[in-house]
């Protein structure tokens, strides 16, 4: 019974304060989108990395696919659009984040079915709890996952091949060449201007959709204010490997939609400098995000947006604090240095880039490696996410690495990004308490003197 | 077949059923040559052919997957956990380098698995832009092909000339041309040879060297009587983007009353259908033909909003007077699963009966699909019209 299964015996969780204001920014900007036509304005929907700040000099409203499905599922009702998806024809085990928003295309063409408001049909508006409004054109952006780029050209045939689509590709960075590496190396300096040089393409097809001139003053301006709320971002992430953690992943995936999505303003900074400052609080007074932290792990794999809450009290419950992870440390404007706010164009291309579905493993290899010595972690926990190639694929080889030359025990457990049907409870419990007992077990050994191998 | 197999026949069926004992041979016969590791779809062979290389496409080898089951996850495409079992038990151990030029995430997992567990081999993506719109797209094409060259002459060491990669476009073209006329014999009527037997020798045309295997099947083709279409229900198969269907899927399927007229199989007509072009600079031509062939048979791995695999599937079916059309979904093929509703949805508006199989590296149900195929065969045959 999911019930059962949802209300651990003592809540250790000690939850950011700020999560709650930026809920609030992101219920407020949904709301805003569901009523742009109202307003006049041009609708984009759009997929793959952060290309908000493009549409918010454009003068356009934004619909981030996988944001909005991940929306429904955080909130359960992602049901009615995945069975809108079931019953076009998408198996249940196509990505859960395109087949629910696939599921919105449909229900939003039955919805506008002889009104042209491009609203989602009145008579699903309870049950999906969105209204959520049908593009002018499509924008897509997807770097890494092949099945991106696929899925906006199949919303394009949904809606009848009629409105137009601008596809952005992007080279996975393979690390071909000896001097490959992260941030660095002929692959990354060749492929960044290859996406500039998209995204200057984009600017044109923005201009001819809206009818007017791009406003470059408006896209530096915006990407000041996101550069900042990066840089305070990563300030806040740094402060999280203080013992014990004031903050968690769960505190930071909480906080993904605004940096990832909502305008670029002086409220995304102050919204960011209000996590960093709280935290930096807890710090001073001693207040930690996990009562008891007597655990420091890794978590890799999209978020289980249905269990984000039930996740973050169950961890805490072992009295584990989740600090780092792939798809926080290593996504979402995470190398702020990049950005030069007077012509953002090249910063930009890099972040989409860096998409952590985007690099070979020897680059992922690299970042949860650093990672795991910077926030001095005792093990991995893989979310072995059904619908997400992208982000398992190199998983099995992480776990390898991570004990091979860190010694770091891992332990996988099934779910999805927005289909809770896949999650496994009992597999993470089970698997969670086996590795606890081992790191008890190493401790209790005592380390090895230094220059000794863990692992023969 | 009607005719007995021919030596040369069984020979190229020993080849689609054995590449590894094939590579062995090609060995002993070209000291120092090297064996690279194709993976679909799209790589340009011609160009490791130039360079003295045997470029062998990795064949979904039936064995049960083992070791494979710890690298990737179990909802990984059969073929992908395959590959990675490939490696992990040294049956990859045949190729000297890994090439790839498509960007399918779950190939690039199973890629992944091999750079990883074998860090001594050139494991090389020189990934070709899969936004076929962009006004951008063939430069950016052409310059990868360019890149996928350099790599080859730098791993093999030896430079592809401009004239001996045209000797290896003409190979390839006329290998392609001759397998294509079986092809379009089988749409026209002649069911000279069995779907099996077909892919049989499509198989052995991704592994051989292209002169040779031209040889050997016009030897095999030799003597050869096509036999007229029976009255089983004519199909078109469709899917199975990058490895074969098993055989004894192939089987059950004609053994149900129904006989493959036409397919747009990796294995079967998507292969073979586009020629590069014999002209001009060839880095262009095979820049080319990476573009037409996704207009000759669309792709849903591609996007281009002007190429559709629904609109091709009807006018292939027209053309070919099928009945009814099979499509073989890999299980966890995400550019199938994408694109099947629009398919059933052509299909329906067409009136044309379609069944759609799932299938699995291993574990297929094949009783039950037996069941389902003879249901579809009902179904069409009822739609016949009634002589009296």
């Amino acid at each position: 019974m999911l019930g059962s299964i949802e209300k651990p015996v003592e809540d250790k969780s000690n939850r950011l304060g700020m999560t709650r204001v930026g809920g609030q920014m992101i219920a407020d900007y949904w709301e805003d989108l569901f009523t742009a036509r109202e307003r006049g304005k041009q609708i984009v929907w759009y997929n793959g990395g952060a290309l908000n700040p493009m549409f918010q000099a454009a003068g356009l409203a934004w619909c981030h696919g996988e944001a909005f499905a991940a929306r429904l599922a955080a909130q359960r009702l992602e049901g009615p659009a995945q069975l809108a998806g079931a019953e076009y024809g998408y198996n249940a085990e196509l990505c859960s984040y395109s087949r629910t928003h696939l599921g919105c295309s449909v229900l939003t063409l039955q919805g506008t079915e002889g009104d042209q408001t491009g609203v989602v049909g009145v008579h699903d508006q309870e049950v999906l709890a969105a209204k959520l409004p049908a593009p002018d054109f499509f924008v897509n952006n997807y770097a890494g996952c092949s099945t991106g780029q696929q899925w906006d050209g199949i919303s394009y045939r949904v809606f009848g091949k009629q409105l137009p689509i601008f596809n952005i590709s992007h080279p996975f960075l393979w690390g071909n060449k000896p001097d490959s590496g992260y941030l660095r190396g002929a692959e990354w300096e060749q492929a960044s201007q290859f996406v500039a040089s998209q995204l200057r393409e984009l600017i044109g097809f923005l201009e001819h959709q809206t009818g007017r001139p791009f406003d470059y003053d408006a896209l530096s301006e915006s990407m000041t204010y996101i550069k900042r709320a990066a840089e305070l971002r990563r300030e806040g992430l740094d402060l999280c490997k203080a013992k014990p953690a004031p903050a968690t992943f769960w505190d930071w995936i909480a906080s993904v939609a605004p940096i990832n999505f909502l305008p670029g303003s002086q409220a995304l900074v102050d919204y960011f400098a209000d996590v960093r400052d709280e935290i930096q609080g807890r710090i001073d007074h001693g207040v930690s995000a996990v009562k008891d932290e007597k655990y420091r792990l890794y978590f890799d794999g999209i978020m289980n947006w249905n269990k984000l809450g039930y996740l973050s009290r169950k961890f805490a419950e072992h009295g584990v604090a989740v600090l780092a992870g792939r798809y926080i440390q290593n996504a979402f404007w995470q190398e702020p240095h990049l950005i030069d706010t007077s012509d953002p164009i090249l910063g930009m291309a890099q972040h989409y880039l860096l998409c952590p579905t985007n690099h070979g493993v020897k680059t992922l290899e690299h970042l949860a490696l650093r990672d795991c010595e910077d926030y001095d972690l005792d093990g991995l926990v893989f979310h072995s996410t059904r619908t997400c190639r992208a982000f398992t694929g190199p998983q099995r080889l992480l776990a390898k690495a991570a004990q091979d030359k860190l010694g770091l025990p891992s332990i996988f457990f099934e779910g999805d990004v927005a289909d809770a049907s896949f999650y496994k409870d009992g597999i993470l419990e089970s698997r969670l308490v086996a590795m606890l007992e081992a790191i008890d077990v190493r401790r209790e050994r005592g380390a090895l003197p230094d220059g000794f191998s863990a692992f023969a | 077949m009607t005719d007995t197999p021919s030596e040369a026949m069984e020979r190229l069926v020993g080849v689609a059923r054995d590449p590894r004992a094939y590579i062995g041979r090609w060995r002993a016969g070209h000291p120092g040559g090297a064996v690279l590791a194709i993976l679909p779809m799209n790589f340009p062979r011609e160009l490791a052919h130039a360079a003295g290389a045997l470029p062998v496409i990795v064949q979904d080898d039936q064995e049960p997957i083992t070791e494979g089951r710890a690298l990737l996850a179990e909802f990984y495409c059969g073929y992908t956990r395959n590959l990675a079992d490939q490696v992990a038990t040294g049956r990859f151990d045949v190729y000297d380098a890994v090439f790839s030029a498509d960007h399918c995430i779950q190939l690039i997992g199973a890629t992944e698995i091999a750079r990883t567990l074998r860090p001594d081999t050139t494991v090389f993506l020189g990934m070709l832009n899969s936004s076929m719109n962009d006004s951008w797209a063939p430069a950016k094409v052409t310059e990868t092909m360019a890149e996928i060259q350099a790599e080859i002459e730098r791993f093999t060491g030896n430079p592809v000339g401009r004239e001996e990669l045209g000797r290896s476009i003409e190979a390839y073209n006329r290998d392609r041309r001759l397998i294509r006329q079986l092809l379009d014999t089988r749409s026209a009527g002649e069911a000279a040879l069995s779907p099996v037997q077909l892919q049989d020798i499509i198989v052995s045309s991704m592994v051989m060297d292209p002169v040779e295997h031209h040889a050997l099947l016009l030897e095999a083709l030799a003597g050869l009587h096509g036999t007229e279409r029976d009255d089983r229900v004519r199909v078109h198969l469709s899917g199975h983007l990058c490895h074969a269907p098993r055989r004894e899927l192939l089987e059950v399927i004609e053994d149900s009353g129904a006989i493959v007229v036409d397919d747009d199989l990796y294995h079967g007509k998507r292969y073979l259908s586009t020629d590069v072009a014999e002209e001009g600079d060839p880095i262009a031509a095979l820049a080319g033909w990476y573009a037409r062939r996704n207009v000759t048979i669309p792709c849903p791995t591609r996007v281009q909003q002007d190429a559709d695999w629904d609109t091709y599937l009807l006018d292939a079916v027209r053309h070919s007077g099928a009945e009814a059309v099979i499509h073989l979904v890999p299980k966890f093929c995400e550019p199938h699963m994408l694109y099947y509703p629009e398919l059933r949805k052509a299909l329906d508006a067409a009136d044309i009966p379609q069944l759609q199989l799932e299938t699995e590296h291993e574990g297929m149900p094949l009783e039950s699909f037996r069941t389902r195929i003879e249901a579809l065969v009902e179904r069409t045959l009822r739609r016949r019209p009634v002589h009296v």
